[in-house]
């Protein structure tokens, strides 16, 4: 299986952030922690890691069909396209379900991470843009 | 009461399936457009490939965003607000039959 550069470079680069934030949101559910409205305990970050691991999976998936369709035909590219996105969507839903039913995950921690790779994505525009 | 949990739960399903269904649709179009152009692209200047296809992932990333919200929200409606509003339901006939209230 041949994986274009671009797609492990820009993995990269999302898995760096989704590890920043998960550290940010770690320390934000300790302090919360703190003043008695969330109670820490092993879910929290067991949730996380499951969470930072399915968004940066989506995002490799994401970007490897994506850099794949550009060497097709058109037409051919846009339905690669589409079904990928269905497939992972239904993948995504049904593992994130698996880690909300699960009682070692905390289901807030497993679902926020989802989020993650989307600010990278918006912070990278933003600095090519700087650029 | 009964009944008042079978709404709950029924409409939290049927949130989320409305919730899953219509933003999920989004992504896709927009994700098959952008690789389409970005085809377009590439064969008019093969030689910025690398930087097409770089654009194009973060942008598929941006794209898919209102799906992955309504999952988020989807797996919220099914695994967190029924037992909340249960629970909210619950204590509302709690003191409503502690005030003398007959439901």
């Amino acid at each position: 299986m041949n994986i274009d550069k671009t797609v492990i470079k820009e993995t990269k680069y999302v898995a760096s952030f989704v590890l920043i934030l998960s550290v940010l949101m770690q320390a934000i559910f300790l302090i919360l922690s703190a003043f008695d409205i969330v109670k820490w305990d092993y879910t929290i970050p067991l949730g996380n890691l499951y969470g930072a691991a399915l968004a940066i999976g989506n995002f490799f998936a994401m970007a490897f069909y994506v850099a794949r369709a550009v060497s097709k035909e058109e037409k051919d590219a846009k339905q690669m396209v589409k079904a990928s996105q269905s497939l992972r969507f239904v993948a995504l839903l049904l593992l994130a379900a698996v880690g909300a039913m699960l009682p070692c995950f905390n289901v807030f921690t497993v679902v926020i991470p989802l989020v993650f790779p989307t600010i990278a994505a918006f912070l990278s525009q933003l600095r090519n843009k700087k650029k | 009461m009964a009944l008042a949990i079978g709404i709950i739960l029924g409409c939290c399903a049927l949130g989320a399936g409305i919730c899953m269904g219509i933003g999920a649709v989004g992504p896709g179009i927009g994700e098959g457009n952008a690789v389409s152009k970005a085809c377009e692209a590439i064969g008019r200047q093969p030689e910025a490939k690398g930087d097409v296809t770089s654009t194009m992932i973060m942008g598929c990333a941006i794209a898919e965003t209102t799906g992955i919200y309504s999952l988020v929200v989807a797996i919220l409606l099914i695994f967190v607000a029924p037992s909340t509003f249960i629970g909210i339901l619950e204590k509302t006939v709690k003191t409503l039959s502690e005030s003398g209230i007959k439901l």
